[in-house]
């Protein structure tokens, strides 16, 4: 078959779905279990993919977020084991049998963690797409230390980029939140 | 004397939801609708829609930043189990071209300009094959010349890179006798300004997907203008523009760097051959290197004085690097020609601007364009006359700053100017006449730098600049606001909710906002040129009104009062005041049952407004207008800065940033735009640079090109002063792209203070502050040898 200007087109057969799947299975040899967000999860994942993919692709919580991924930018911070990391730069058998929370297992029961809550009062989301990071530092910054200084919540946040804010609002919501109720600053994982 | 215009001061504090107000909502800190989702992680942008089924589109770019393509072959790639497609350029029905002022780019690239050209697309089953294909693609090329500078791009018998040659476009300002009134001045200095490529780095990298959806091409994709993007895409395929729908997603920012096409294309064709879901995600590189960028600028810049400081005369020679594409090019040296002697009474200007094209990225929209460039320039000479003059940079700026009522550089009269007020403002919250050059030790040196600056708002010069708004009420008796103006983080979307809101007298959190899907919402224009809110703004703002008076028409006629004694308050029509029979201001009409009874008695209660308000193009020959912009921005900022003699490290050590922004709709809002643009303008100032060689780009990664942390980040002081502009909502003016544009020229005057020599080329990185030291030095010797 020619197209208007003579040139041959390409035939376009789709792959099957079945066909399609069974590509996909075969990049997903390894089989992970570790324990997200408090409860544990089994799954198959590709041994060389990140825990940025797995979390995102496989298990479709895309709260975790990615700017860079090399590690730069923060925006895919999780706990791992309650410390925070750039799921980007962790390969996903790293975590077999430990302990991961994301953005996502924050807020308790549909009550938002007190650095959201203190996020959205004191306007420290624009475009938003730093934010779960940020969050995620902040919370387990807060975790340890219920009374930063601003010089602590710079030094726990220097590995978050935002290009929207100015940083100066999420240093009030930092703090603003360590104010605030500090029985309820766990986040779950730590050992 | 009066004691200056009311000023809002930090912190506004934290909203908390039971202090949502029901009334006066403008002017107060109502929490954007949007921050749940976002907090939450459950917002989804453009890399988080597409499910698993998906396939994953890739591609293929230039292998050199100028040359033919002889041939690609794709034979092995496609030969790959689970690659799908590869496309061409013999695959699009259309075009295959686009542009935002001239369809100079092609979609898929015969001939490479750039190292961001496309030469086709490749559609596999997952990520990892569609990469395997990309590296099996093998593609042959005739190396053309490479065009790297603006002087290669000048020279004679330099290669062309368009049919048109290697100038994009000249702009010019005429204004009284410049040369005679430079040969009359008691003083004339000379600096010549160079600021460099700089990248939006916005955090959320390219990323979307399309499917058909009963014929239709629909795309989630981030851009700045839908409908014109719709246009863009619809022209490149060859189809009717109501075959392709474009819905925006949240979005992780965009700082003009979204205005040129970027994905939208490539997901429709596929899409559209392919009849299924089809994603798309730049890597960061990638993103770094297809991408328009800031335009790096040379400005040698003249300005004429008296003895007493009077400003007499000001000579400026602008060249603009394009890069390989017009992209917004033309209306960004319009720009930076445009407001070239910044918010200064300069009676005699003689400006020209010329912009070429390279085999660089392509510069265009990045916040501020053009005149934040322009600023670094005229305010360098203001601190180099200053010196020259030995007259405090403050006192000469009290000089000449316009006064309201008086004419910016196209002659343009504009009846507020507050730039005084802000200066004034920024000073007093620093401390000015009281500060230190004390420092904690020897090899530390304080400074202090004061900028002042203007921004005309909206597209401007003739073009026919409009929003539309749609406002409805629902059965249910919920307000709902229909603009096709995106949100990218700045929250336009909240602002129509709390003007929507305002007019109709219910909860801003209580409107529903219908947004950003060309198939449902009418068109808004571009999010950009800090337009919004004074463009949707006002558009919002007649729609709501028109519906409130016909709802207050269905109550008058339903009670028998007057309708000028109603009014619109907490989800009802109520008594304006005592009316007999409604003492203490009792509800009328709830407002659910207002809708009805309107419904029945054929009120739509449903109106789309247009908010157009005209500009003047200007006028050949002399390049002045009598309205080239709708209005003008005008803020002041003071840095303080700490500069190590050894090593010429620059620490910001306090901004203060006073914006007169007309009114402040939502204050925490117009604080954050401030705070923003701030650390952009920082980053500007002082590290960001697009480093390219022979056009290759050099640092295309976040580890190479180095944005503010908050490390790097004083607590910015935002002052918003607020002096009424007669045509903006409420008397707001925009906020979006001064803060950006005050802080370089504020930064580098510190440093100057601190230095005593002037930086001349940005980023005033280590490097560049440590050699000007040197520099000084050693001229201070000889000066006394």
């Amino acid at each position: 078959m020619t197209n208007a200007s003579g040139v041959e087109e390409q035939t376009l057969t789709l792959p099957s779905e079945q066909e399609v799947e069974k590509l996909r299975a075969a990049e997903a040899t390894w089989s992970l279990s570790f324990t997200l967000n408090g409860e544990s999860v089994e799954l198959m994942v590709d041994p060389t993919e990140t825990l940025y993919d797995t979390l995102r692709e496989r298990l479709r919580l895309i709260g975790t977020k990615g700017a860079c991924l090399e590690g730069e930018c923060g925006s895919c911070t999780v706990l791992l084991d309650g410390k925070p990391v750039t799921a980007c730069l962790v390969t996903s058998p790293q975590v077999q049998g430990r302990t991961v929370v994301t953005v996502e297992g924050l807020a308790k029961d549909d009550r938002l963690h007190p650095v959201q809550e203190s996020f959205i009062a004191c306007g420290a989301v624009q475009c938003g797409y730093c934010t779960p990071g940020l969050i995620v530092s902040a919370a387990a910054l807060l975790a340890h230390n219920s009374t930063p200084s601003v010089e602590e919540v710079r030094e726990a946040l220097e590995g978050n980029l935002c290009r929207c804010t100015g940083y100066t609002k999420i240093i009030d919501a930092v703090l603003e939140a360590a104010g605030d109720e500090p029985a309820v600053m766990s986040v779950g994982g730590e050992k | 004397m009066s004691s200056g215009p009311p000023i809002r001061r930090r912190p506004t504090g934290p909203v908390r939801p039971g202090q949502q107000p029901q009334v006066n909502v403008i002017g107060r800190s109502i929490r954007r609708f949007d921050g749940k989702g976002k907090v939450t992680g459950e917002t989804p942008f453009g890399g988080d829609l597409a499910g698993p089924e998906a396939y994953t589109a890739l591609v293929i770019r230039s292998p050199h930043p100028h040359c033919e393509i002889e041939d690609v072959e794709l034979a092995a790639a496609r030969a790959i189990p689970g690659v799908v497609a590869i496309f061409t350029g013999d695959d699009i029905g259309g075009t295959n071209r686009h542009g935002l002022i001239r369809r100079d780019q092609e979609v898929f690239s015969r001939r490479a300009r750039f190292m961001g050209d496309c030469l086709g697309l490749i559609v596999a089953a997952t990520p990892k094959i569609a990469q395997r294909a990309l590296e099996a693609v093998k593609v042959s090329y005739k190396e053309l010349p490479i065009v790297a500078t603006m002087d290669d791009a000048l020279a004679e018998g330099s290669y062309p890179l368009h049919e048109t040659g290697n100038v994009l476009s000249t702009e010019l300002i005429r204004r009284g006798d410049a040369d005679s009134a430079l040969a009359e001045s008691d003083v004339v200095v000379n600096t010549e300004t160079r600021t460099q490529c700089v990248d939006h780095a916005f955090l959320d990298r390219e990323a979307g997907m399309a499917y058909m959806e009963d014929g239709v091409v629909t795309i989630y994709a981030s851009g700045q203008w839908i409908h014109e993007e719709r246009r863009l895409v619809a022209l490149a395929l060859g189809l009717p523009q109501e075959r392709v729908r474009i819905i925006q997603p949240a979005t992780g920012g965009a700082f003009g760097g979204r205005e040129d096409i970027s994905i939208q294309i490539y997901l429709g064709l596929a899409a559209l051959k392919l009849d299924h879901p089809v994603r798309i995600e730049y890597t960061r590189e990638e993103s770094m290197i297809a991408r328009h960028k800031r335009h790096p600028i040379r400005i040698e810049y003249t300005l004429g004085a008296t003895r007493e400081g009077v400003l007499t005369a000001a000579k400026v020679r602008i060249l603009s690097d394009e890069g390989a594409y017009a992209s917004t090019g033309p209306a960004v040296l319009r720009k930076a020609v445009s407001h070239c002697t910044g918010p200064y009474r300069v009676p005699n200007i003689h400006a020209d601007g010329v912009a070429v094209f390279t085999n660089n990225n392509p510069t265009g929209a990045m916040r501020g364009f053009g005149a934040c460039q322009l600023a670094i320039a005229y305010e360098s000479a203001i601190v180099e006359l200053s010196r020259v003059l030995k007259i405090d940079v403050v006192e000469l700026k009290r000089i000449n700053l316009l006064d309201d009522g008086e004419g910016v550089t196209t002659d343009q009269k504009i009846p507020v100017v507050g730039v005084r007020d802000c200066m004034e403002a920024a000073l007093r919250r620093i401390g000015w006449d009281k500060r230190s050059y004390e420092t904690p030790a020897p090899h530390l040196r304080r400074g202090y730098g004061v900028s002042t600056i203007c921004f005309g708002v909206g597209y401007g010069d003739g073009f026919p600049d409009a929003s539309r708004a749609r406002v409805r009420m629902a059965d249910d008796g919920v307000v709902e606001v229909f603009t096709g103006g995106v949100d990218f983080g700045q929250g336009l979307h909240s602002l129509a909710a709390q003007i929507a809101a305002k007019e109709l007298g219910v909860d801003p959190l209580a409107v529903r906002v219908v947004a950003s899907d060309t198939h449902r919402t009418p068109e808004s224009g571009s999010s950009s040129a800090t337009r919004q809110t004074v463009f949707t703004g006002n558009a919002v703002r007649l729609a709501a009104s028109e519906v409130a008076g016909q709802l207050l028409d269905v109550a008058a006629a339903y009670t028998g009062l007057h309708w000028d004694d109603l009014e619109l308050r907490g989800n009802a029509i109520a008594a304006k005041h005592d009316i007999a029979g409604h003492e203490d201001r009792t509800v009328v009409l709830p407002l659910r049952q207002a809708v009805r009874l309107g419904r029945e008695r054929g009120y739509a209660l449903d109106v789309e407004s247009c908010f157009k308000p005209r500009t003047v193009a200007k006028q050949k020959g002399t390049g002045k207008s009598p309205r080239a912009f709708i209005t003008y921005m005008f803020a002041s900022h003071v840095a303080e800065v700490l500069v190590d003699i050894e090593t010429g490290e620059v620490k910001v050590a306090r901004i203060v940033a006073a914006h007169d922004v007309g009114k402040a709709i939502n204050p925490q809002q117009v604080e954050g735009q401030i705070e923003g643009g701030v650390v952009q303008g920082l980053g500007m100032a002082l590290m960001e640079e697009v480093v390219s060689e022979g056009g290759f780009m050099k640092n295309a990664s976040f580890t190479d090109y180095i944005i503010p942390t908050i490390v790097d980040t004083p607590t910015i002081e935002a002052l918003v002063i607020e002096r009424d502009d007669p045509e903006g909502p409420y008397g707001a003016r925009g906020v979006g792209e001064p803060g950006l544009i005050g802080t370089p020229p504020a930064i580098l005057g510190a440093i100057a203070d601190a230095i005593g020599t002037q930086v001349h080329e940005t980023p005033a990185n280590a490097e560049r502050v440590w050699k000007a030291i040197k520099r000084s030095e050693r001229a201070g010797d000889g000066a006394s040898a």
